[in-house]
């Protein structure tokens, strides 16, 4: 049936127009402040989360990979191959690669930034556990520890510094990465760069996501710093 | 570091432990996804609005409507979820999902329950008809009947159309003399026409364009959102754009006519499944029929307008449009 | 798995889509993207390499040559593109400029690291032997830095590969990443099997230039001492 058509009330939207969105300029503070809550918000919050289950997931599977390969030292060569191999995979064919096995949905995603920072993680790790002076756990050896104390009160401390450089690489990495995501599932800040990509570009919001992304990255590598600051007073110590 | 007890360990073990490493890789990998999994559903949907408990929808199963990945159907996905939520509904929104051919695809596998769509282009891309249609009315009947055909149904379709349409800048008409589609022919693959990519492969395009018209130019696929900026910069001659576009409402372009109606008739009705239309009573499709039936040319331009030029949400657009008219 | 299967039928008919005409064949795009990621790491490489191997030299700018890489790792590639088109219009040339921004960085601070790194008593010996400025860097700094340089350039090309297949998604088109951004046209075998490829082609870049990368390295640096390096890059790269 053909509806009538019933003489709808529109609405005045121009009263919400602004010169400056319209004519797309540089930069519209106001459109930014206006959609603050509804786009950039979410959108930066779910960017945390896709990142932060990431690391923390590629941060447990890296330490006993590392751990592994401390041990035994054979096992250096292939998970250096093999996490090598998964990072080579450029991002966009991982995600859709991934879309086939597990669906576009946050697996996917998760599984995928989870594999990018496998490598940058293992090498960190076992580096730092690497440096450790032999004299250092002679001395542990010395004073009567077990391998898990020595392990836990001497070499995991001493390498905080190569593990906390390998995470604020492989966090940076990963949020970057993460805009990439929208591509299989409909979060994090590459939603808004996507929008933004289909209205014009609309500048604005392109210059708000994507920067929002790189202060997110620079935030976030400056809290790790802080964190391993405080973490090791030792270091500081040392450089001062 | 010789000269430690445990470090002579590190010899041993081999193929065997490298082998353990790579199966506990997967392991770890498989068990990634699970424990997210909590993560996920607690973030999702996030222009589910807080629904009123009382209503014709309280209690009934909830509904994902899903909608393609361009404004204009963005709008339309917010209008329908937002005014069946205001009926008490439960509706999940799923904005973006995809072109008709990717979109159908969601429904038919269960990821979402109804979208809006446009009649002509159902008729083509997915039921993949070549009889041209005759009127609005032919076009929508034959819609419906595939869609019952395969266990959905088609709610009332809007008074506005959207169909595609051929723009030029007023310069180059003038330059060649173009009124209607048929007058590109002469020009033959000396004309750059620029759409989305689907738009090679489909009677209402390509396909289309070279049956009716004996139109064959030279084809450059363009994402939909660089229409009109491949036509500003002389990337194309001719570009596929919508009617209903907010961009049109200046004289900067100039369509030219589709006498022989290759772009079909696309006035858009929500498709949605039987069995969801049944199980949610019949004030669903009533609210919808309701929204469908404001939805005239001035209405949709303007919130095309609104998104696309304003730069405003399509949540808040289609908010205050149903605010206006006493739907929310 | 039937997926897969369908994805290996659409790279055995190179990208033909049943129905479909005038679609780019796989091959083709194939070639455009290594063709437009070629020009790109060959401009970063001519920019960043005298670069990073001049501060090295001298050894000064360990600031600016470490986090040039910090802050290129930082640039999301898809919002940089997006960017670069908003302001200079879509084209292959702003995908160039792309590339090259993304690229630079981890070549500059790996040819810093490595020619910076080179033992001061090696430097000493060749000076005291008669060289001139020129002669110890081309004949001592610039071999014993290689691996570390290649290592970058390594980096620098994957990352070209991901990027320019990104650069499909803000609309320009020419690379195998045309194919993943239109399932519409490809349908989902056709994603698939483009993603293969682009995956093939990574490590098939990277492959090749580790090999090349251990015909260049002095015989005497070779076994072991490669990964060793590339273990404390990553460690002090960020320091």
């Amino acid at each position: 049936m053909m509806l009538a058509a019933a003489g709808p009330v529109i609405p005045d939207y121009s009263a919400h127009s602004s010169r400056c969105v319209v004519e797309n300029r540089f930069f519209c503070g106001e459109w930014v402040s206006h959609n603050w809550g509804s786009v950039l918000w979410p959108a930066l919050r779910q960017h945390v989360m896709l990142t932060a289950i990431a690391v923390a997931i590629g941060f447990v599977i890296a330490m006993a990979l590392a751990l592994a390969a401390h041990r035994y030292r054979t096992l250096e060569r292939p998970t250096l191959l093999v996490t090598t191999f998964l990072y080579t995979i450029p991002s966009l064919a991982l995600f859709e690669l991934l879309v086939a096995p597990v669906g576009a949905n946050i697996y996917a995603a998760e599984i995928a930034l989870v594999s990018y920072t496998l490598l940058i993680l293992f090498r960190n790790i076992l580096t730092g556990l690497r440096e450790v002076p032999a004299e250092v756990l002679d001395a542990a050896e010395g004073m009567g520890m077990t391998r898990r104390q020595a392990l836990l009160r001497v070499e995991l401390p001493l390498a905080l510094p190569a593990i906390v450089a390998g995470l604020r690489i492989a966090v940076v990495t990963i949020i970057a990465l993460a805009t990439i995501v929208y591509t299989i599932y409909d979060r994090g800040l590459g939603v808004p760069i996507h929008t933004a990509l289909g209205e014009g570009p609309f500048k604005t919001e392109l210059i708000a996501a994507g920067g929002l992304t790189v202060l997110l990255a620079l935030g976030a590598d400056g809290l790790l710093v802080l964190a391993q600051r405080a973490l090791t007073p030792w270091t500081r110590a040392r450089a001062s | 570091m010789p000269g430690t007890r445990w470090s002579r360990l590190r010899t041993a073990g081999g193929r065997a432990a490298a082998l353990f490493a790579v199966s506990a890789l997967s392991v770890g990998l498989a068990a990634c996804g699970s424990s997210s999994s909590s993560s996920s559903s607690s973030s999702s949907a996030s222009s589910t609005s807080t629904s009123p408990a009382s209503g014709p929808g309280a209690g009934k199963p909830a509904v994902t409507i899903g909608d393609k990945n361009f404004p204009e159907e963005n709008i339309l996905g917010e209008l329908y979820a937002q005014a069946l939520q205001a009926k008490g509904y439960k509706i999940n929104l799923k904005p973006n999902v995809g072109s008709s051919e990717i979109i159908y695809k969601a429904l038919q596998s269960g990821q979402i329950d109804m979208y809006p769509e446009y009649t002509g282009v159902f008729l083509s891309a997915v039921a993949q008809q070549t009889k041209l249609p005759k009127s609005a009315e032919e076009a929508y009947k034959q819609a419906k009947a595939f869609a019952e055909s395969k266990g959905y149904t088609m709610l009332a379709y809007t008074p506005f159309f959207d169909s595609d349409a051929l723009a030029v800048l007023p310069s180059y008409a003038t330059e060649h003399k173009l009124t209607s589609i048929a007058d590109l022919k002469p020009l033959g693959k000396k004309v750059t026409l620029g759409a989305a990519p689907e738009f090679a492969t489909r009677f209402e395009g390509l396909l289309g364009l070279k049956k009716e018209y004996g139109v064959d130019p030279t084809f450059k696929p363009i994402a939909i959102e660089l229409a009109y900026k491949a036509l500003e910069s002389k990337q194309v001659d001719t570009q596929d754009v919508f009617t209903t576009d907010g961009q049109l409402l200046g004289d900067k372009f100039k369509l030219l006519s589709d006498p022989k109606h290759v772009f079909g008739f696309q006035n858009v009705a929500p498709i949605v499944k039987k069995s969801v239309l049944s199980a949610e009573g019949p004030a669903f499709a009533e609210t919808v029929d309701k929204v469908s039936k404001l939805l005239t040319i001035p209405a949709i331009q303007q919130m095309n307008k609104a998104v696309t030029i304003d730069k405003q949400s399509a949540t808040s657009v289609a908010a205050q449009f149903l605010k206006a008219n006493g739907l929310v | 798995m039937h997926e897969f299967v369908e994805a290996f039928k659409f790279i055995g008919h190179n990208g033909a889509v049943s129905g479909q005409s005038g679609l780019p064949t796989l091959s083709h795009l194939a070639l455009e993207t290594l063709r437009v990621g070629a020009i790109g790491v060959a401009i970063s490489i001519a920019i960043a390499v005298p670069l990073g191997v001049w501060l090295g030299h001298i050894h000064r700018g360990s600031f600016l040559a470490i986090n040039v890489g910090n802050i290129g790792r930082a640039l999301p590639s898809l919002a940089v593109l997006a960017i670069g088109d908003a302001f200079l219009g879509l084209g292959l040339t702003v995908v160039e400029v792309a590339l090259v921004i993304l690229a630079v960085p981890p070549i500059v601070t790996n040819a810093y690291l490595g020619v910076d790194g080179v033992d001061r008593d090696l430097v000493d010996a060749a000076r005291g032997m008669g060289m001139s400025e020129g002669e110890v860097l081309r004949r001592v700094e610039l071999p014993l830095a290689l691996p570390l340089i290649f290592a970058g350039i390594r980096t620098a090309a994957v990352f070209v590969i991901s990027t320019t297949t990104i650069a499909s998604l803000a609309g320009f088109s020419g690379s195998l990443g045309d194919i993943i951004a239109n399932e519409t046209s490809y349908h989902f075998s056709g994603v698939l099997g483009a993603a293969i490829c682009v995956a093939a082609l990574a490590l098939a870049v990277e492959g090749t230039l580790a090999l090349a990368q251990r015909a260049l390295t002095p015989r005497g640096l070779r076994a072991g001492r490669e990964s060793n390096a590339k273990l404390s890059v990553a460690a002090s790269a960020n320091a």
